[in-house]
């Protein structure tokens, strides 16, 4: 498995376990009253432990093969990575032309931005599965 | 894939030349050797040249494509 298949792994798993468990918290202790806050807080908590989490994973990754590390992208992994991003960038478009019809329908602005949230993390989802996909399909 | 390649018998022809040897001499990783090597991935025109090159053979000998 290459550096960057092994990165598109981690990437997959901290987004899912990271976001997984921010919505899960953020479903149980929802309240319109403190919605507002109750986000904010939740959200910077999930991108602080997502940044640390995903940082060493990566280093400790860097550090058992510093080669490959330290290698560019070749051609076959940069049209992965390019092919990857058009699946994923087409995820969420949907998501955010979906989520300005629930504003126009009146839906609470809160809820939209974590609906916002949720839609970039399953793009970034999509990516990461893609890329996978792709280097264990060939290309 | 309808580009097919003699990479494999190039590089027993070799020496037994192994895949992360010519990944080196071409500049790209052995999992994309193994793509092209496996017909799964289409190597860019300077990658298939450079490819020619470390075995000191024409283009033409490596790789060929198979119409329809």
């Amino acid at each position: 498995m290459s550096f960057r298949e092994k990165s598109a792994w981690i990437a997959l798993l901290t987004y899912s376990v990271v976001f997984g468990a921010y919505f899960l918290l953020l479903w149980q202790a929802w309240d319109e009253t403190y919605a507002r806050g109750l986000t904010i807080g939740l959200t910077i908590g999930a991108v602080v432990v997502l940044v640390i989490v995903a940082v060493a994973l990566n280093v400790t990754l860097a550090l058992l093969s510093p080669k490959e590390a330290n290698a560019p992208a070749d051609e076959r992994e940069t049209m992965i990575d390019l092919k990857a991003e058009r699946i994923s960038s087409y995820v969420q478009s949907v998501g955010v032309v979906c989520l300005i019809g629930t504003l126009l329908a009146g839906w609470d602005a809160i809820l939209v931005a974590v609906l916002l949230q949720a839609s970039l993390v399953i793009s970034e989802l999509v990516k990461a599965g893609a890329q996978i996909a792709y280097f264990r399909r060939g290309a | 894939m309808a580009i097919e390649n003699e990479i494999r018998r190039l590089r027993f022809d070799n020496g037994e030349m192994t895949q992360q040897v010519l990944a080196e001499r071409v500049g790209v990783t052995r999992q994309t050797i193994i793509a092209i090597e496996q017909n799964k991935y289409a190597p860019s025109l300077e990658a298939a040249f450079k490819i020619a090159d470390a075995f000191g053979v024409p283009l033409e000998s490596v790789f060929r494509w198979r119409k329809g």
